[in-house]
């Protein structure tokens, strides 16, 4: 079999992306007997296109792949993606979160062509849920999107292996961020705009970190993982959001006094979701430091499910695109 | 400490079908008492002391009642003793400001007594952080009371952090 790919966005997670496929491509070959084959990435000013495989060699090690042959200036992927003979898309691009384009348009034009989609962009899935899986649907294409929440931690797909158990709740830490910011807070004492520009020197938040510490990013994450693992139906309109700046160092201090420490938790619960800071007991699976990413799954047969681990970075996110696409090659080897 | 009583047919292995819902949900049995004296038409009162992790309560709760509702298994009586029916929370803003005996009445009023509370401050008049433990009645759920504190930190404007 030979998958023709398309890649818009070449920032750090599409680069990421293509050095994992270079290094993946000869196993995936052998395990699934799948050719991969890499024939237009897209920028926001151009394109690089190939039907016949772009170099990968080149492209992840060359940075001037604009001044290559099969460069194309201006051409824009939502014009281009009915044209290209591709089987799959991935979409990498940055992505305005009160409207989730450009990702948003890509998705759906690729559907509408009968493209199967792999996204790292959570807005339009915490946007437009159910318009994007009723077109996957109706147009029986696979739509993936595990880097969307916690990265490379398998949240998403994690419901595969949770068929025979349900799931009741979900409790989550998932901006590393607000996680890390409330970690020195705590352990250090510091106020919280000290923090923030330690996590903004270090390169964990944005320079406009407003999207982070409101708890509109946590509150898109757990509007997808709710409707994947929950079955649910939610937009991030339907979350009670708040975020972590109201907290002090003396409300720090005084839940330190009785075992406890303050978390900004995202849950999903009885038709609910909110985002909000919560005490949590120091012993607690929750409690953890810097910027790691944790969910915890109650279900009904088996207690709860903990899984953990770094929810930002562009080689984690890669590997889950890349795990997404192994995915749907498997499916369709079916 | 959850007390649970059921009505089970007297036949060998029918004890264990309200010990696996309790276990799968974490719950840590105490005692099981048989009232082979009260049997009626074959059936036996069984009383059941257990306790679950507090931060799940209401959710294991449910999740015993509907697997022993799946069970056919008839729950006479499910009650939730004082130990479990505590909640602890902090209050930001000014709490003091906004007259905090009246708080404690407001609170008093829905039968929900403050059993603890430890403050930070500098002036009574300033933005102050208190936190409050809180013991509610057994027909009160964690929800109803959260939906009480809530009502009054909206109408104080206090910022509420609860566990």
């Amino acid at each position: 079999m030979e998958l023709k790919i398309c890649l818009i966005g070449k920032g750090n997670v599409g680069t990421c992306f293509i050095q994992l496929l270079k290094k993946k491509r000869e196993i995936i070959r052998e395990l699934y007997n799948c050719n991969c084959k890499l024939v237009a990435v897209f920028e926001f000013d151009g394109a690089l296109i190939n039907e016949n495989g772009i170099n990968l060699d080149e492209l992840s090690t060359n940075n001037n792949f604009k001044k290559s042959e099969f460069w194309n200036k201006s051409l824009k992927a939502k014009d281009l993606i009915p044209k290209l003979s591709i089987d799959i898309c991935i979409d990498t691009t940055p992505t305005n979160p009160n409207t989730g384009e450009p990702a948003l348009t890509h998705i759906l034009e690729a559907l509408n062509n009968n493209i199967d989609v792999i996204s790292s962009n959570k807005a339009p899935f915490f946007l437009q849920y159910k318009r994007i899986k009723n077109l996957a649907d109706k147009k029986k294409c696979f739509i993936k999107y595990e880097a969307t929440v916690a990265s490379c931690v398998p949240a998403l797909s994690i419901k595969n292996n949770l068929i025979g158990n349900t799931i009741t709740r979900i409790k989550a830490i998932l901006n590393g961020t607000n996680n890390y910011i409330l970690s020195r807070m705590t352990s250090e004492r510091i106020p919280f705009e000290v923090a923030l520009k330690e996590a903004q020197e270090l390169g964990y938040a944005e320079a406009d970190p407003s999207l982070d510490v409101g708890g509109y990013d946590t509150a898109g994450k757990i509007v997808i993982l709710a409707n994947e693992l929950l079955g649910w139906s939610k937009s991030v309109k339907d979350v009670k959001i708040e975020g972590i700046t109201k907290i002090t160092l003396n409300a720090l201090e005084l839940a330190k006094l009785d075992g406890y420490v303050i978390k900004h938790l995202a849950i999903a619960e009885e038709n609910n979701l909110i985002v909000e800071p919560r005490l949590v007991r120091r012993d607690s699976p929750l409690n953890i430091g810097g910027i790691l990413n944790l969910i915890e799954l109650q279900t009904k047969y088996a207690g709860p499910i903990i899984l953990m681990g770094k929810g930002a970075g562009g080689f984690e996110a890669a590997s889950a695109i890349l795990n997404d696409l192994i995915n749907i090659i498997k499916e369709r080897n079916k | 400490m959850i007390y649970l009583e059921v009505k089970l047919p007297d036949i060998p292995g029918s004890l264990i079908e309200i010990i696996k819902p309790i276990s799968q949900n974490g719950g840590n049995i105490y005692g099981i008492l048989h009232h082979h004296d009260k049997k009626i038409k074959n059936m036996i009162p069984v009383n059941v002391w257990f306790e679950l992790n507090e931060e799940y309560i209401d959710l294991s709760i449910k999740n015993i009642q509907e697997d022993l509702f799946e069970k056919n298994i008839e729950i006479t009586k499910i009650s939730i003793g004082s130990k479990n029916k505590t909640l602890s929370f902090i209050l930001s803003g000014h709490v003091f400001d906004t007259d905090i005996t009246e708080t404690f009445k407001q609170l008093d009023s829905k039968h929900i007594k403050v059993l603890e509370l430890q403050a930070k401050f500098t002036r009574l008049d300033e933005i102050s952080d208190v936190k409050m433990k809180v013991e509610f009645p057994e027909s009160m759920t964690k929800s109803e009371l959260i939906h009480e504190i809530e009502k009054i930190c909206k109408e104080k404007g206090l910022f509420l952090i609860k566990s």
